[in-house]
């Protein structure tokens, strides 16, 4: 009780509890989004982590090269192009060869840890300094805040992320692409005879999910983190996949679930003075995604009687 | 003496993916997709450590193991089969569970005063020629072994047969009076067993439990039975070839090839890029059991 207590003190308790919990929701949130579009084509891109961590690192390589205001749309975008390239491959040999995506996308998230971690090691390294850590990126680049008060801090980031959730919304209910995705995504071969190639969809899903994640790299470059280091993503890729899952049917339900993440995230960050070990809140996640794919199962029978 | 390092070291590396291929060949085969043999194993590495040290018994760790990985084993039985939760949602899940838990358990209970490793399984070190040595523990034994005879029994047996059939198809096995449920809670003890084992002879090998150690060998070892078209002796020799990839990964770590310095991570990258490799240019769909993730 005093740990759970600690949680909601640690999480919400103060306005720079608040801002923590923010800043730490916005990556669930963007990389949510991203887990979120793929799950809509039937996909589970377990690989958000490793297109998060080497779209941050093509953002941290363009932003050192070019500040200022266009370096920070460069910057964007080469961790987009960068995250989606990342996602391409799995896309491409679940579609053509039928290897799971599942296995793919760990298997290139390891590979983007180590890859990246060579680059910070190596050529991108800052060496001035003891880690593997690239050096601190100009003041001019860094994303601005849309309310910093009172140390209550809410980055731009956050916005894009909240605008994004809602358009995907609207995306996949009124545009034909978004219907496609769903398409495939219930039955791909129903899709198929409906004259949607499922190929086609499943490859782009992919790629399009990874420049998301990409993108949630790069914000967290820009808004946050001014740097890139090795080991730069403490496991946003997996929490966004409960974030996701626990968003059910509708895009807006990834802003209520990231928050949720948030909470915890920070709240377990603030309860391990407690004695209580951060895993513990890994452990929650894996019951919540059971409960949550349970009631999810248990609306779709109580629909189909 | 190069080649021969690499030879002990790719059968030594191949020997937990063997057993944890063949967790996920009982339970593929019987229907059930299984993502979790990651999460299987590290749980039993870890639940292994913690009992043999708790009880200064390496027996007694193994046996803790095995049984938390088939504990394990059996919560995706349940959800999968009971409640109908999707096969790879349920694996995922499991996967979370065992990547906290496990950090959870060996924060809450290692013992931080013990400098030495927790006691292991014996095994019998042969000594070959020019000083090399090669330990064979009974984990070894088990997994080159297993394979032919998982064959034979599955192929022979009317419990394997029923086994393929499940898998093949449900509906009709349902029809001649197997009862699918049944028979994948006999496949999921299997799964727990094997991949308890591969848990850990991984423990065993290093002797102290560290965070993810497993280090996504169970996603490895599930492509492996992919590639060898869910059969129990082909899965093997995809083992062994992925062995031989992490084998020849250390041996190479600080060499310079063509006069050019590779980074560690590199050669530490090669086992999991050979794996999406692999995975890219063979077909492993056809072969798939026809009735794989179905009721």
């Amino acid at each position: 009780m005093e740990a759970f207590q600690g949680l909601i003190k640690g999480s919400l308790g103060s306005p720079a509890a608040i801002a923590g919990t923010l800043r730490e929701t916005t990556p669930l949130l963007i990389a949510g989004i991203a887990v979120f579009f793929a799950l809509r084509a039937g996909l589970f891109n377990i690989g958000v982590e490793g297109q998060l961590t080497v779209g941050a690192c093509a953002c941290a390589f363009v932003v050192l090269k070019i500040p200022g205001p266009f370096g920070i749309v460069l910057g964007t975008i080469a961790g987009m192009v960068a995250g989606g390239l990342w996602a391409m491959p799995a896309g491409l040999i679940k579609a053509y060869r039928g290897g799971h995506e599942v296995i793919t996308t760990i298997m290139l998230n390891n590979v983007a840890g180590l890859f990246t971690l060579a680059l910070v090691s190596g050529p991108m390294k800052d060496p001035t300094q003891e880690g593997t850590t690239t050096a601190n990126i100009a003041e001019s680049s860094h994303l601005p805040a849309v309310y910093d008060q009172n140390s209550l801090t809410i980055s731009l980031a956050l916005v894009f992320g909240l605008v994004g959730a809602i358009y995907l919304a609207g995306w996949f209910k009124r545009t034909v692409a978004g219907y496609e995705v769903r398409a495939v995504g219930a039955n791909p071969t129903a899709a198929a005879v409906a004259g949607i190639s499922a190929k086609n969809v499943i490859v782009r899903a992919m790629t399009t999910s990874g420049m998301i994640a990409g993108f949630a790299g790069a914000m967290q470059v820009l808004a946050f983190e001014h740097r890139f280091y090795g080991g730069f993503s403490p496991g946003y890729g997996f929490d966004a996949l409960g974030v996701a899952l626990l968003a059910g049917q509708s895009a807006f339900g990834l802003i209520p679930s990231s928050l949720l993440f948030g909470i915890l995230a920070k709240g377990g960050t603030a309860i391990q003075i407690y004695g209580v070990p951060k895993g513990i809140t890994t452990v929650i996640l894996g019951v919540l995604i059971v409960v949550a794919a349970a009631i999810r199962y248990r609306k779709a029978k109580a629909v189909e009687s | 003496m190069i080649v021969l390092t690499i030879l002990i070291s790719t059968i030594t590396l191949s020997a937990p993916l063997i057993l944890a291929a063949l967790g996920g060949y009982t339970s593929e085969r019987s229907g059930i997709i299984n993502i979790g043999l990651e999460g299987k194993m590290l749980m039993a590495a870890c639940v292994t450590s913690l009992a043999a040290a708790a009880f200064n018994n390496a027996v007694m760790g193994a046996l803790c193991g095995i049984g938390s990985a088939t504990l394990l084993s059996l919560l995706h039985w349940l959800l999968t089969q009971k409640f109908s939760l999707d096969h790879i949602i349920s694996g995922m899940a499991i996967n979370a569970i065992a990547m906290g838990g496990t950090n959870f358990l060996d924060r809450a209970f290692t013992d931080t005063e013990r400098t030495s490793g927790v006691p292991v399984l014996p095994s019998l070190t042969l000594k070959l020629g020019s000083g090399a040595t090669f330990p064979i523990s009974i984990y070894l034994i088990l997994a080159f072994l297993l394979p032919g005879l998982l064959a034979l029994y599955i192929r022979r047996s009317r419990a394997g047969l029923r086994l393929l059939a499940v898998g093949n198809d449900p509906d009709k096995s349902r029809l001649m009076g197997v009862r699918p449920l049944r028979v994948r809670l006999v496949a999921a003890l299997a799964t727990g067993l094997f991949t308890g084992l591969a848990g850990a002879m991984i423990l065993s090998n290093v002797g102290r439990f560290t965070n993810e150690m497993t280090a996504g060998r169970g996603y490895i070892a599930l492509a492996a039975l992919i590639l060898g078209g869910w059969r129990p002796l082909q899965a093997m020799l995809a083992c062994i070839t992925f062995g031989l990839f992490e084998a020849i990964q250390i041996q190479l770590q600080g060499t310079n090839v063509l006069g050019a310095k590779i980074p560690s991570e590199a050669w530490s990258a090669l086992p999991y890029l050979v794996t999406v490799i692999a995975l890219a240019g063979f077909i492993g769909k056809s072969r798939a059991p026809l009735g794989l993730g179905k009721p």
